[in-house]
């Protein structure tokens, strides 16, 4: 009997496995596995990849979606195991950090030839015969981008043991370009009026020393800033900011780095990736003086603080700052309504990063098509419109070729209820059309100018920008710089930093330090010494004075046996 | 041919936590060792102590300042738990409603909680700071004290109370010499409850300061959530941590003599 169950029981597993084996054989579906930072992607352009991808390669895919929130968690993830992943869209800091660990595969994206060597299916003849091409869209990536990128990376050496160990090689072989911004001050406008300092004069003076309440000349920016300036809980873009902020207020004169160098005749790029102590000592004092005058430090939280008025200023990525800024539109200000918040990079010195994709060695190799097809996708002018639109921040995608693209247009136009009937249906979600009253922007000219240059046309036809102070356009800083004129920022002015290599561990320390300092819970210790000793005192006191009642009152009363309060 | 014999006895039925327990805190705790005695590039070393010990990160003001709170805290909570618990037990020791009342706010995600709190402290224009880090904590901790306080106070037996009046105790005799020792056990589990999370907490001290207090439990997060190569460090600041909690647990073990009074945390 027994051995009639076993033998079934194995009949049984077989044909399960069986049958799994063949399922899986007759559904062609390919998969890949995407690593991306969270909030950091349209979903539906996940779905449309899907079409996109049956489209040319006839086959079905399978996306699995992992999120990181900081480069930090995916560089740990990585580096230490779990890596199972195809895609993955780290920093610019964090790219270079895994190519001297020798863990990306190049791509040679910008060598079309290079890039599509390896695809297994470039062409496929469509159902009704056509041949289906793939495009490949390496000449939409903005050009500044790539040479931002090879110039402060110049070539990075693999330091990983192994056969490539010493192999130097450019980070532009190895990423995709996706999205990048700057970092920034975002403020709020209203608060700055109040206290008397939205002044163009002012704020460039002040400059980085906006959020150490520092006017540029020594005194304080304003007394009612105290208490209301939001840094960023992020080591290297405080230290960039606390950089910049030496630089502009003066306190980085006369001296030099280890090599005899003066820090001021640093190009911004070298300055921030100057990481020495002498820099790293007076970075924690500065930041340790800063304490004095923030509101705290943020995460997630930064806005809706400087919206409820909490704070004014805040450190911020241009992404997240624009996202406030939109968000921040409110009808009761100015004549017709105003932004309340706006973001400014100062002109001479700031930031600029790069987020992009890249192949770690342990993706699955047979999820190569896939892989490749994705990231050329995302540099589809409509997908990044699509893409920028839902998260924010600037895509890698030129801006020209997304204004002349139609389909990246029509995605925007809606996106930003733009009367542009051509464009798009300009209906409201029931279907029932708009008018141009109905839409938030009378034009696509209209928009181009607020979406591209942060600024619009008034009666007169001058160009008026939406914010007299930062005066430039922040959304697309490649373009602005070549072709506004009114705009005093030169692309060289933003620094993209490194990793701080060597140096990691000093910069914690030093950041641990500064955010330690100020805090002392002695005296609390102090007070409640205190009021316990005062507590235990006054009962004390209370059983004593109790005692001598009693006995004071027992005196008088003479043979009586002497029993203290026992009713009996 | 050999016969397999497999004995299930009762014993067997730890066998399932017997694991977990191996897998999920012994050797985490081991691996967290391991770490701090390991650099960059996973050699041996003892940099990791000689950095924190050294304070050049602050990390020891970091901690004193921590110990000073959760002390402050606990205090705190004794103060305001005892004679709630007390009287808790005194007068509604039949009424479930009223503890229900004390646990209620343990029901609300404490995050929530002390984001409310927060918002409250905002709209009062309450500054941040060590004032609203400390009730925050008070606020969060209060129900763990109250509660081992209540059940042991309940569970005192009233004929020793009853004895000493008996014997000619006044009220504050009886209190001081009757109820108060027979709720040492209470005492002492109320505050091992209150004071271990009270000193590694980091989302209070995050949340209602907005950072500007920074607690041990924010630097150890600080260490393994923001940076790369840091959990050598970190790890030694939760190896401190855990000595810290032994070390706390003995003390409250031998102050109290009673044999029934050991904390079991």
């Amino acid at each position: 009997m027994k051995k009639i169950v076993s033998a079934l029981a194995i009949l049984l597993l077989v044909c399960l496995v069986l049958t799994t084996l063949a399922s899986c054989k007759t559904e062609e579906t390919d998969s890949l596995v995407i690593y991306n930072w969270a909030d950091y992607i349209f979903d539906d352009k996940l779905t449309d990849f899907k079409e996109y991808y049956r489209d040319i390669t006839g086959k079905n895919i399978d996306i699995t979606y992992v999120t990181f929130d900081t480069n930090e968690t995916m560089l740990t993830r990585l580096t230490k195991g779990d890596s199972n992943v195809d895609v993955v869209c780290p920093s610019e800091y964090a790219i270079q950090k895994l190519i001297e660990l020798d863990m990306l595969v190049p791509m040679h994206y910008f060598d079309e030839q290079a890039y599509t060597e390896d695809f297994s299916s470039n062409v496929r003849l469509a159902p009704d015969g056509d041949e289906v091409y793939y495009i490949h869209n390496s000449g939409n990536v903005e050009q500044g981008i790539i040479d931002k990128v090879s110039d402060a990376f110049g070539s990075i050496e693999i330091t990983a043991e192994g056969s490539n160990q010493h192999k130097k090689v450019s980070m532009v072989d190895y990423f995709v370009p996706y999205m990048y911004g700057t970092l920034g001050i975002l403020y709020n406008k209203y608060a700055f009026k109040e206290l008397g300092i939205y002044d163009e004069e002012i704020l460039n003076r002040a400059n980085w020393g906006i959020l150490f309440n520092d006017d540029g000349q020594g005194g304080l920016l304003s007394e009612g800033l105290t208490g209301s300036i939001l840094m960023k809980d992020s080591i290297r873009d405080s230290y960039a900011a606390t950089v910049f902020y030496l630089l502009e207020s003066g306190k980085l004169d006369g001296l030099k780095n280890d090599d005899g160098v003066a820090y001021a005749d640093m190009s911004v790029g070298d300055l921030i990736n100057a990481v020495d102590d002498q820099l790293l000592a007076l970075v924690k004092d500065a930041l340790t003086e800063q304490k004095t005058h923030l509101f705290g430090y943020e995460v997630d939280f930064g806005k809706d603080d400087l919206l409820t008025g909490n704070a004014m200023v805040d450190l911020a990525w241009s992404g997240d700052a624009m996202y406030a800024v939109e968000e921040s539109w409110n009808d009761s200000l100015g004549d017709e309504g105003d932004y309340e918040l706006s973001y400014y990079v100062p002109h001479s010195t700031g930031n600029i990063w790069f987020d992009g994709w890249v192949v770690p060695k342990t993706r699955n190799p047979a999820h190569t098509d896939a892989i490749k097809l994705f990231i050329n996708y995302l540099n589809r002018p409509d997908v990044a419109a699509a893409n920028l639109l839902e998260i924010g921040y600037s895509a890698s995608v030129k801006s020209d070729v997304i204004k002349s693209d139609e389909a990246a247009r029509a995605v925007l136009a809606e996106g930003y209820a733009v009367y542009a009937p051509e464009l798009w249906d300009a209906a409201d979600e029931d279907g029932n059309p708009l008018s141009q009253e109905d839409c938030d922007f009378a034009d696509w000219e209209e928009f181009e100018l607020y979406f591209f240059h942060n600024s619009y046309l008034d009666e007169d036809g001058n160009l008026v920008s939406y914010d007299e102070i930062s005066n430039s356009n922040w959304r697309y800083p490649f373009e602005s710089a070549a072709t506004n004129a009114d705009n005093y920022r030169n692309i060289d002015s933003l620094g993209v930093m490194r990793d701080f290599g060597t140096k990691n561990k000093a910069v914690v320390t030093a950041w641990n330090y500064s955010r330690s300092a100020g805090v002392n819970a002695l005296p609390l210790l102090g007070w409640t010494a205190l009021a316990v000793a005062v507590a235990v005192g006054a009962v004390y006191l209370v059983i004593y004075i109790k005692r001598v009642v009693r006995q004071n009152v027992k005196i008088p009363q003479k043979n009586k046996p002497d029993d203290s309060g026992s009713e009996q | 041919m050999k016969k397999f014999k497999f004995r299930f006895s009762r014993r067997a039925f730890a066998y399932p936590y017997m694991i977990f327990l191996l897998l999920f805190v012994v050797v985490p705790l081991v691996i967290i060792l391991i770490n701090a005695f390991l650099d960059d590039n996973s050699k041996f070393t003892f940099a990791n102590f000689a950095e924190f010990f050294s304070d050049a990160g602050g990390g020891l003001t970091v901690l004193g300042n921590s110990l000073i709170i959760g002390l402050v805290t606990t205090l705190i909570c004794l103060v305001i738990g005892y004679p709630c618990a007390y009287f808790l037990a005194k007068y509604h020791a039949s009424n479930r409603v009223f503890v229900l009342l004390f646990i209620l706010p343990m029901w609300v995600n404490f995050l929530i909680r002390t984001l409310s709190t927060k918002a409250i402290f905002m709209a009062l224009d309450v500054k941040l700071g060590m004032g609203t880090v400390l009730f925050g904590m008070v606020y969060n901790y209060l129900p763990y004290m109250i509660l081992p306080l209540h059940t042991t106070l309940v569970s005192i037996d009233h004929s020793y109370i009853e004895a000493a009046e008996d014997l000619g105790a006044d009220k504050m005799t009886v209190f001081l010499r009757t109820i108060l020792p027979l709720s040492m056990p209470g005492v002492v589990s109320g505050i091992t409850m209150t004071f271990i999370p009270a000193i590694s907490t980091f989302a209070i001290s995050e949340i209602l300061s907005s950072s500007k207090i920074f607690l041990f439990g924010d630097a150890i997060n600080m260490h393994f959530s923001k940076t790369t190569n840091s959990f050598g460090v970190g790890s030694v600041m939760s190896l401190v941590m855990l000595v810290l909690v032994i070390v706390a647990n003995v003390i409250v073990n031998l102050t109290s003599k009673d044999e029934e009074v050991k904390s079991t945390l």
